[in-house]
């Protein structure tokens, strides 16, 4: 059958220091003979000890964390390395933006000379003409129209002419 | 990334240290001052001999198994990273310890997730093997009660409020002094001392609730196969 904690085990506050080190052995012989004079006569102090004892006992079942062998120390250097040439790496995003706004530059400059030089009509898109030829006003006057040879001049001549009076 | 020095990420170059001469090891004082003078396997040789300790803590903290590793490998980044402004007026271990108790609150914070406690009544066999070990130091024999004792005593331990957990599973279990815990956590000797001895009496309140329960468990469950 199990043991009876049922007893109290409330440490007199001023003395509960002094019991850790009891328990840890690190009470001086001045320090123990005032202990335990104190313990002889208070049942709550004597409850607490024999609690906090019984928890050395248990404690000990339970195993410390393993050593993480010789292996760990070379994966956090490696780490640390990566890291360190991850920030070699700082002005890569300056750069590979560099890059991109070149090459943009360059292909807008390519676009614009070759639209100077001539090409340009050709990117002209057909539509615009008929579009315009729509919305004409059909009671305005023809527009001036060139000659074709020099019969055409005369008849134009003549027709001014001819107009005038 | 922050602060990485250009001699100590050119691993190519990493010299190797007469890190011990003759039965002489060089001190962690001096492994700090080479490691802040760009050497690596000064820093290395620091992770070799503290690593064992900072896995307790950080084992210790957290209580689970399957993130110490990570955390541990981010406390020696962070130890790297700011090895340079490390003043030395503490000891190295103290510095390192720190940067781990602060790693793993960290950690903690971001999962706010507490685990679970099973609270399930011990067989009449569980409580008389634990009220062995409580009242005369009797061991566990085989492999798999010393298993099945240890997970009876990590679920005890989660039912303690988290410092006390951690105080009790840094001193008793991962074998931190007194001394070491307070200047780790930042406390007053007295106090670490106080709230030790509080702790342990928490834990024994625990083991006599359960141990109690269990029993009139038992109890009701034979009194019913009696009636029947």
């Amino acid at each position: 059958m199990a043991t009876d904690w049922s007893t109290t085990s409330a440490a007199c506050e001023k003395y509960e220091a002094l019991l850790e080190d009891y328990l840890n052995g690190d009470l001086s012989a001045a320090d123990a003979k005032t202990a335990a004079e104190h313990w002889q006569n208070c049942a709550g102090c004597r409850a607490a000890l024999q609690h906090a004892a019984a928890s050395l006992r248990l404690l000990r079942v339970a195993g410390p964390t393993a050593d993480p062998g010789p292996g760990f120390a070379r994966v956090v250097m490696a780490r640390i390395r990566e890291k360190s040439a991850g920030g070699a790496n700082f002005w890569q995003p300056f750069v590979s933006f560099g890059w991109r706004f070149t090459a943009t530059a360059t292909l807008a400059l390519a676009v614009f000379v070759s639209y100077n030089a001539g090409w340009g009509h050709l990117l002209q898109p057909k539509v615009t003409t008929a579009r315009l030829t729509e919305s004409m006003d059909l009671f305005a006057p023809e527009p001036a129209r060139v000659p074709a040879n020099g019969d055409e001049v005369l008849m134009m001549v003549a027709d001014n002419s001819h107009a005038k009076f | 990334m922050r602060d990485v020095p250009k001699s100590m990420a050119a691993s190519a170059t990493a010299l190797t240290l007469p890190l011990q001469v003759g039965e002489k090891r060089v001190d962690d004082r001096e492994l700090v001052r080479l490691s802040q003078n760009g050497t690596e396997a000064a820093f290395e040789e620091l992770v070799r001999r503290h690593q064992q300790r900072v896995f307790a803590l950080v084992g210790g903290i957290l209580h689970r198994p399957d993130d110490v590793e990570d955390v541990a490998q981010q406390v020696f980044l962070k130890a790297y990273l700011g090895i340079k402004k490390f003043d030395q007026r503490a000891a190295f271990s103290t510095w390192l310890y720190k940067i781990a108790v602060n790693e793993c609150w960290d950690y903690l914070r971001k999962r706010k997730v507490r685990p679970l406690v099973y609270e399930a009544d011990l067989s009449e066999e569980q409580v008389s093997r634990l009220d062995g070990i409580v009242s005369s130091d009797r061991p566990p024999e085989s492999a798999s009660t010393r298993m099945e004792t240890r997970e009876i005593l990590e679920r005890m331990l989660e039912a303690l409020p988290e410092q006390d957990r951690q105080l009790l599973v840094l001193k008793e279990i991962e074998g931190f002094s007194v001394q070491e815990l307070a200047e780790i956590l930042d406390l007053n000797v007295n106090t670490v001392k106080v709230r030790l001895f509080r702790a342990r009496g928490r834990i024994m309140d625990t083991y006599r609730r359960k141990v109690n329960s269990s029993g009139k468990a038992h109890a009701a469950s034979a009194a019913n196969r009696k009636e029947s």
